[in-house]
């Protein structure tokens, strides 16, 4: 294994390995990931994987969420079958206060072009006809769906791979040194060196700014997902909280706690999951719950993601996310054009690090 | 042993193609499940689980004290979901998805 | 509400779970049993094979006589049973959640004692998901429990003592036990007596052997084996697999206990003390889930662990309870050492091992 690469990017997950693959689509070889355990291990690997747009706000995230979204299918063509299915969005809501919610969201959505319908009891019913009988209404967007999480990732190493990436797992970093026109990066494995230096370590990115002297300002959230048994295709769409994946499996949460790294699942959330799948669904009550799994969510300060250049250090950059899923077809796009133009073809200023104000440690 | 020998029952997943994603890098039961769904049937990897180990150490030579076991999770064992819920229809750290619209002046944000 | 409060839980109603049972009960403490069973006795229920080493005060019996001594002693106990019942997991402060198939409800005990045994582990080869092959252990309760004649045919994989058991009681009942197949170059049955009957009624072992494949059109017809150079196939409409076993550790996992490793133990096995207590303090273990072992090693290990939680719960007092340790540690020592000595030296290593488990953390990312 080479010591010397343009660049390298930390943390294999889906944002990273997006990064890794659409940057050898263009340059190929000189091109490392280093992960301190193996993609997959850490949030990618732990999601309902929805490519989800419909109820992001600001409006300006809902619009770089759906330009992502719109990124899948042709994602899709190049690295090949990643179990990607636009099943469209629904949110289901069981009073007239969410009803004036989702009036007003459709509203606001309206003028960046995201189609939001906000549909009535038997509208939401026709749609789907297993949500329970008692619900108000829905929204609806088309453009949501979801993917399989363990192939995209999968599809984004292997692609990649097979354009001279190279992959070092299992290999934590441990220090990294900024010298003149280049970074020095100390990992279990080895020293490495390189031009451009990407941090996309997810829910470790604060620790990741630690060795270059920046506050990376993510945070954990857990998540607690329950898995059923397979059963025979009936959900339509993926149903904000809940979803069917292609085996037939049905996986359910909405939780969420500040539990740091502990990725233990509990029994008053699982029990409040399964609540919700029965009042969401009502024929899920005969549905086995086989496996409750917990995923760690790579959240910012404030909720949206940070990337781009790290001021003040040339070549450096992060890309750090809640949505990973969603999103990384378009980060990997446009990380890629400003890592090799040095200017992305929609603007991603408004994530800037810089936003906030606290960002050197020293 | 032949490469077509089935280790998950439940999934279908033969020796091979759990060779092959070794061979890619993966060192754990768990990333060998991710890879190729073996042991996320309803067994939840209670049967194949020492058949991977074996694979990994015949394949790596990694010794077994050294094969971390798979994440094990609940429910211990399946459960109907009618079982597991209680009936309380306040959910605590479980939200909808209109929970997290924010109305600002009477304006989505 | 369903509810329940108790001084001592007990997960799992097998041999050593009774005796841990026994030993809290007759000291006057609180105790609740559960098991996913609607009977007493674990696997010992389908045990018709004599027990060798049991501990000095029992007399020689079968595994079914052994259930039905343990549950005559805690007869006269006012002990709560909650039989056909699931431990499901954990809440957040460690209250138990158990479900009886209508609801999930919690159980807050003082001590638990998790005796939740050991499974039998697969060996694989070509076509082994065909029906008609199966483990020793669910041929012996198919046989014993269910009065079920499992196959006319059979073939063994695997020759430990359990598996000669089951070939003897296999061919009681009719079933001609085609040969026991056995990867190693000898047979790994210590028990010579055992080994003398298989022989006795024209069993044949093949070591140094494998399976090459099952054959079969929707359930297993034949088998074929490999002897050195030598492949030869046997007609068999049943195949029983032993691959050893190995705790069970799923209700550890979930409460954070550590492990360490020990091949003679089964593998994995949760990381324990003297006391047989866990790293997390009011959780102590016993049975085939400390390492799997011999039935009287079973009763003593759950006599062990029901003694250091009546001295945690001031049941009795630490005199007394040390010498009470003492005497039973002397005990393990005679009947797994006679059973077998590198399970002894295991164990030992395992206690010692405590404070340095290889596995600890496990949620923690």
């Amino acid at each position: 294994m080479e010591t010397s690469y343009e660049t390298i990017i930390i943390g294999g997950g889906v944002v990273g390995s997006s990064i890794a693959y659409h940057l050898s689509e263009r340059n190929k070889g000189g091109i490392l990931v280093l992960d301190k355990k193996f993609p997959l291990s850490g949030t990618s690997g732990s999601t309902q994987a929805w490519v989800w747009v419909h109820n992001k706000t600001p409006s300006w995230y809902a619009e770089f969420s759906m330009y992502s979204a719109e990124l899948y299918p042709y994602l899709s063509k190049k690295i090949g079958d990643v179990e990607y299915k636009r099943t469209g969005g629904l949110s289901p809501f069981f009073n007239e206060a969410d009803r004036e919610k989702a009036l007003l969201l459709a509203k606001t959505y309206e003028s960046i072009g995201i189609k939001i319908k906000v549909l009535t009891r038997e509208e939401a019913l026709e749609k789907e006809p297993s949500l329970n009988p008692e619900v108000a209404g829905a929204t609806y967007s088309s453009i949501d769906g979801n993917v399989n999480p363990f192939r995209l990732v999968d599809r984004y190493m292997r692609a990649a791979k097979k354009n001279g990436v190279q992959y070092s797992t299992y290999n934590k970093v441990t220090e990294i040194q900024k010298l003149p026109g280049k970074f020095m990066v100390v990992s279990q494995k080895g020293t490495f060196q390189c031009k451009n230096l990407v941090l996309a370590g997810g829910t470790w990115s604060r620790e990741l700014g630690k060795m270059v002297d920046i506050t990376i300002p993510i945070n954990q959230l857990r998540g607690q997902i329950l898995v059923t048994e397979p059963l025979k295709p009936f959900l339509n769409y993926t149903i904000s909280g809940l979803r069917q994946a292609f085996n037939g499996e049905v996986l359910i949460g909405y939780s969420m706690e500040k539990e740091g790294f502990n990725r233990a699942t509990t029994l008053e959330v699982m029990q409040e999951t399964a609540n919700l799948a029965v009042h969401y669904v009502p024929s899920l009550r005969k549905a086995k719950v086989v496996r409750a799994f917990s995923g760690i969510r790579a959240m910012p300060e404030d909720g949206f993601p940070i990337l781009g250049r790290i001021p003040g250090v040339e070549n450096l950059f992060v890309a750090a996310t809640h949505s990973g899923v969603t999103l990384s077809p378009l980060i990997g796009t446009l990380m890629t054009e400003l890592i090799l133009d040095g200017d992305t073809s929609i603007p991603i200023d408004r994530y800037s690090i810089t936003r906030f104000n606290n960002m050197e440690t020293k | 042993m032949d490469k077509s020998t089935i280790i998950c029952r439940c999934e279908e997943i033969s020796l091979e193609e759990i060779e092959k994603v070794i061979s890619n890098g993966a060192r754990t039961f768990d990333d060998i499940k991710r890879l190729t769904r073996c042991g996320m049937g309803p067994c939840q990897s209670k049967i194949c689980n020492c058949l991977v180990a074996a694979a990994i150490n015949e394949k790596t030579g990694t010794p077994f004290h050294e094969i971390p076991l798979p994440r094990m999770r609940m429910p211990i064992s399946p459960i109907k979901l009618d079982t597991l819920a209680t009936n309380s229809t306040t959910f605590s750290s479980v939200k909808s998805v209109l929970d997290e619209v924010e109305l600002e002046d009477g304006k989505v944000r | 509400m369903k509810a329940v409060e108790t001084d001592v839980l007990i997960i799992g109603a097998g041999p050593a779970g009774l005796a841990a049972a026994f030993e809290t009960a007759s000291r006057g403490l609180d105790v609740t049993v559960i098991d996913e069973s609607l009977s007493l006795g674990g696997q010992l229920i389908q045990q018709t094979q004599n027990l060798s080493s049991l501990p000095s005060d029992l007399s020689p019996m079968r595994g079914f006589e052994l259930a039905a001594h343990l549950i005559k002693q805690i007869e006269e106990y006012d002990i709560r049973y909650l039989l056909g019942h699931r431990v499901i997991g954990f809440y957040q402060d460690g209250t138990i959640g158990i479900t009886d198939e209508v609801d999930v409800f919690p159980v807050k005990t003082k001590k638990m004692i998790v005796a939740t045994g050991a499974a039998e582990n697969a060996v694989a080869f070509p076509k082994w998901t065909l029906p008609g092959v199966l483990t020793i252990g669910a041929a012996q309760t198919l046989i014993n429990r269910d009065f079920v004649k499992p196959g006319n045919d059979a073939v063994i994989v695997g020759s430990s003592d359990f598996a000669m058991d089951v070939a003897l009681q296999l061919s009681e009942v009719g079933v001609q036990v085609k040969g026991i197949v056995e990867k190693s170059t000898g047979v790994l049955s210590r028990n010579t007596e055992k080994v003398k009957q298989v022989n006795k009624i024209g069993i044949p072992i093949y070591v140094d052997s494998s399976i090459v494949e099952a054959r079969g059109m929707g359930a297993v017809e034949e088998i074929v084996i490999k002897q050195e150079d030598r492949v030869f196939t046997e007609k068999a409409d049943l195949v029983c697999i032993d691959g050893g076993r190995s705790p069970i550790l799923d209700i550890f996992y979930q409460l954070g206990t550590s492990f360490g490793f020990q091949k003679e133990l089964g593998g994995w096995v949760p990381q324990y003390n003297k006391d047989f207590q866990t790293d997390c303090k009011d959780v102590f273990l016993a049975g085939n889930a400390a390492g799997v072992s011999t039935q009287g090693a079973l009763v003593l290990t759950g006599r062990l662990a029901g003694m250091n939680v009546c001295e945690a719960l001031g049941a009795v007092s630490k005199e007394t309870a040390a010498v009470e340790k003492k005497g039973l540690w002397k005990e393990l020592e005679i009947v797994e050492t006679k059973y077998n000595l590198d399970i002894w030296h295991a164990r030992n290593r395992h206690v010692d091992n405590f404070t340095h488990p290889v596995l600890k953390d496990q949620f923690i990312s």
